[in-house]
């Protein structure tokens, strides 16, 4: 990831050496650090005062987490506008986006700060992308029929988002299904493959592919590089990968990746206040076409600037990625570092629960972001969506632990993964870990599920409560 | 109420301390196009946002729906709507405009309306409204007819035979139309619209679908949108409101047979176009929780909404009118045409030859003068003799105090006793 130093004279430096780093995880060579040391743990617990105390937090992954100091920044802005928004409108918004645009164009090695757009969340950017498609449908550049591809465990808002723009405009939908557990790269691109075959059949055309960069649930990390690789190979018109997860939890080279499309959320892990994403356009795929389905003035200016403007409204948590990059290189390896350390410790964290409860993960470590999922033992019986819900609001209710949960349904009956009783492992937690989490979160949660263990409980009692 | 100039009405709010955080140095007569906001409102959205922030999903699982139903059941009874189904809340009513926009091109995709087909708006329909009607009405095939209306106006006749010039050439040569947007209260120029007769007439002659952008109306009119009776209603709460940035309603007269989506599609797709609306995505929704917070702000004056919608009418005509002797010009429209924003004839002298004239006169005003109005060019017909071609709109809220346009109207003075012109931005 291409790294940023701070912005005191409003200007970026990039790093020219980093662009060969991008893959490594050690520090790179920095100036003389702007504090004389860097983030004390009092002084991250203090950052992050305002979250629930008593509260195991280990959902990153669902809404973020922002700091403190970003909050205060944000305040400022938003104070900014309410005493004089003419002047807000005209004289500052303009430039904070922009300022905003380049430096994350720098975070994923962006080419030109035109592809840089700022919108609302990732679910905001599938609805300009697929709005997009749903167009060529009806104005016939795609024929009714050609297909659409998408992984089984697409984001639930993606899928829906498909429907409404793809499949009512005539587009057909191919899902591709992931096995999970799962080992290894190789599993996903063979499934990969057969999917984008299906595609094609009947002198059909891919139009367009749908990729995580990060599942959500379950949570693994997809070999985007690869994936998009093949998808050129085999003619797919133009790829779309759903990185929600990925800025400020695997390193992010668009350029790289080679995605038309590709869009990741800064207030899951990038700190920045709820919401805030970046939509990356692939300078030769930003049609004309492309646009924010909230219409304004700005609508015929390009994508970057219809985005910048949709009405009257708080754009304050797109202004903060200055401060959130004197944020992260407070601590040591700026985010890369951070990137690192919680990698690091959600695997030690998953492997401590995996043993406590004789279950297993789901992924090996290496397909792990921030996230791992974490076998539930399998006489909690976790064995639909509803059990899924309802055992992580027990867990809220009862033991202020907060952590989703998934259930996976076994491929084949009698055949999967057991925990060590024998049964069946049809239910994971996916734990994260950010810079705020301390060791006692997980031994909570540990904690939480033995005694459930050992009160003999599973998830049918909670259905008795409907 | 008091006369010498301040706004109190009642004595148990202090609108000073409340709008504190205004610049004290500018002379606030734009509340027309961001809207305001008192200090306990802020300081209510302020709780909501920190209730998220420290435990989000107790937030989204626990909270987020019921204080969305709270605000809703709030507006409902605001509006005199029948069922809160009919109540979705929305960003601001250009997103509102994209939602009832996206549906017509649904139905020219799925063929319910054909190429040709036509949709009537007003010539002073709002910029991004315009551009929405060209983005999923012309782009799907639909043909846009223009309401020329006139400006300055003097009676509501006027507006109701130019609307009724153009549904009769919208619908010559046997086209249908499909669509009518009519805003409540025009933008720029700034003119209070007759729309239930407006809706009346469209009804008479067959418009499929009527939607009014009325994004300045609650808070500065009254807003019945049973007796108004169009299909889609929209109006920002954060402007005449008193919410924070931003919230606005979108009304649709019969949710189920309408078939809108949100554009920004969640997992609640097809669950509704009001629970779509709900949840697009992890955002800050604090503004759209705080309308029971702001009835309750509102509820401190006398009269309540009345009072100050009364008040805000009859301090801008007071200041509208001591503004146009002090000029020697005159009002864009009579009393009964305005809200709680008029406008104000600039003196001809000023030269006022384009629109850019006018950001740049504004600019002026802004940086030189401290003042924050918006200026309207008008076209001077053939003929016309020094015409006067612009306007300013002013706007009374309650924090404004007689002063405000005072600084206006010795600004203009200034410029005009400085021999200014607009030449002077060609430069």
């Amino acid at each position: 990831m291409g790294e940023i130093r701070n912005h005191e004279d409003n200007n970026v430096e990039e790093d020219n050496n980093n662009n060969n780093n991008h893959n490594q995880t050690l520090i790179h060579l920095q100036k003389k650090p702007k504090f004389a040391s860097f983030i004390t743990q009092s002084q991250i617990q203090q950052e992050f005062s305002h979250h629930l105390s008593g509260v195991a937090r280990i959902n990153n992954g669902s809404f973020g987490s922002c700091p403190a100091s970003i909050i205060a920044a944000q305040k400022r802005y938003q104070l900014q506008f309410l005493q004089q928004p003419d002047d807000f409108f005209f004289n500052q918004l303009p430039t904070q986006i922009l300022r905003s645009r380049t430096l994350i164009k720098t975070l994923i090695n962006a080419d030109d700060v035109s592809e840089v757009s700022i919108v609302d969340n990732a679910t905001t950017a599938a609805a300009i992308v697929l709005q997009h498609v749903g167009w060529a449908f009806a104005e016939g550049r795609f024929r009714k029929g050609d297909t659409v591809v998408m992984l089984h465990c697409a984001f639930q808002a993606v899928k829906k988002s498909i429907e409404a723009y793809v499949t009512r405009a005539g587009g057909s939908v191919i899902v591709v299904h992931l096995p999970f557990p799962i080992s290894s790269n190789e599993q996903i691109v063979n499934e990969f493959r057969l999917g984008l075959e299906r595609g094609k059949m009947n002198g059909r055309k891919v139009r367009l592919a749908i990729i995580d960069h990060i599942t959500s649930m379950p949570s693994v990390i997809i070999p985007v590089r690869e994936l998009v690789s093949i998808c050129r190979e085999e003619g797919v018109n133009q790829v779309f990968v759903d990185a929600a997860h990925a800025v400020g939890s695997v390193p992010v080279d668009v350029k790289e990746i080679g995605a038309d499309f590709y869009v990741s959320n800064l207030h899951k892990w990038f700190f920045c206040p709820p919401s805030v994403a970046v939509l990356y356009c692939r300078k030769s795929s930003l049609s004309s076409d492309l646009h924010h389905p909230v219409v304004s003035h700005e609508y015929g200016n390009g994508l970057a600037i219809e985005s910048a403007w949709i009405g009257t409204r708080d754009y304050s948590s797109q202004l903060l990625v200055p401060e959130v990059i004197d944020f992260v290189n407070r601590f040591e390896g700026g985010i890369d570092g951070i990137m690192k350390r919680n990698h690091d410790a959600v695997i030690e964290m998953g492997s401590m629960l995996a043993k406590a409860w004789g279950t297993r993960m789901g992924s090996p470590p290496e397909m792990c972001p921030s996230m791992a999922m974490v076998g539930l033992p399998s006489c909690l019986e976790v064995l639909s969506d509803e059990d899924a819900l309802n055992f992580r609001n027990h867990l809220r209710d009862e033991f202020s632990v907060e952590v989703p949960i998934h259930y996976q349904p076994l491929k084949e009956s009698e055949v999967g993964p057991r925990d060590e009783n024998g049964g069946f492992i049809t239910g994971y937690a996916r734990i994260s870990h950010q810079v705020y989490n301390t060791v006692d979160d997980y031994i909570k949660f540990r904690d939480a599920v033995n005694k459930l263990l050992q009160d003999g409980f599973n998830c049918k009692r909670l259905l008795s409560k409907e | 109420m008091a006369s010498n100039g301040t706004t109190t009405n009642t004595t148990t709010i202090d609108i000073r301390s409340e709008f504190a955080h205004h610049d004290p140095n500018v002379a606030r007569i734009n509340n027309g196009s961001f809207g305001s906001c008192p200090n306990s409102v802020i300081q209510a959205q302020q709780q909501y946002q920190l209730r998220f922030l420290e435990q989000p999903d107790h937030f989204y699982f626990n909270l987020l729906k019921p204080l969305n139903l709270r605000s809703r059941h709030s507006i409902k009874t605001l509006i005199n709507a029948n069922h809160v189904d009919e109540i979705s809340i929305v960003d601001n009513a250009t997103t509102a405009a994209a939602i009832v926009l996206q549906h017509i091109k649904w139905s020219f995709f799925d063929s319910k309306f054909n190429p040709g087909d036509t949709a009537v708006i007003l010539h002073y329909a709002y910029g991004a409204v315009k551009k929405s009607v060209e983005a999923y009405v012309t782009r799907a095939g639909g043909k846009v007819i223009e309401v020329k209306m006139p400006f300055p106006v003097s009676c509501n006749d006027e507006i109701i035979n130019a609307f009724r010039d153009a549904l009769e050439l919208a619908k010559s040569n046997n086209r249908k139309v499909r669509l009518a947007v009519i805003d409540h209260i025009t933008s720029m120029p700034s003119v209070v619209i007759p729309v239930k007769e407006l809706v009346k007439m469209c009804r008479e002659e067959g418009v499929d679908r009527i939607f009014v952008d009325a994004a300045h109306a609650i808070g500065s009119i009254e807003v019945d949108v049973n007796d108004i009776g169009a299909d889609f209603y929209t109006s920002n709460l954060h402007k005449w409101l008193f919410c924070p940035p931003s919230i606005a309603f979108l009304h649709c007269r019969n949710p189920e047979l309408s078939n809108l989506h949100h554009p920004v599609v969640s997992h609640e797709y097809g669950n509704g176009i009001a629970i779509e609306s709900s949840w697009i995505g992890t955002r800050d929704y604090s503004a759209q929780l705080v309308v029971p917070e702001a009835l309750e702000f509102v509820n401190k004056f006398e009269g309540g909404l009345d009072g100050i919608r009364k008040w805000n009418h009859e301090k801008v005509m007071e200041m509208a009118e001591m503004l146009v002797k002090a000029w020697g010009t005159h009002l864009g429209s009579p009393p009964e045409m305005c809200s709680s924003m008029a406008m104000v004839g600039l003196p001809a002298c000023l030269g006022i030859m384009s629109d850019s004239d006018t950001l740049k006169l504004r600019s002026r005003l802004r940086d030189c003068f401290k003042v924050e109005v918006p200026i309207y060019y008008r076209q001077p017909k053939d003929g016309e003799v020094n015409p006067v071609t612009g306007y300013a709109r002013i706007s009374h809220q309650i924090y404004n105090t007689v002063d405000d346009y005072y600084r206006f109207r010795d600004a203009i003075c200034n410029l005009v006793d400085t021999g200014f012109t607009c030449k002077v931005f060609q430069d």
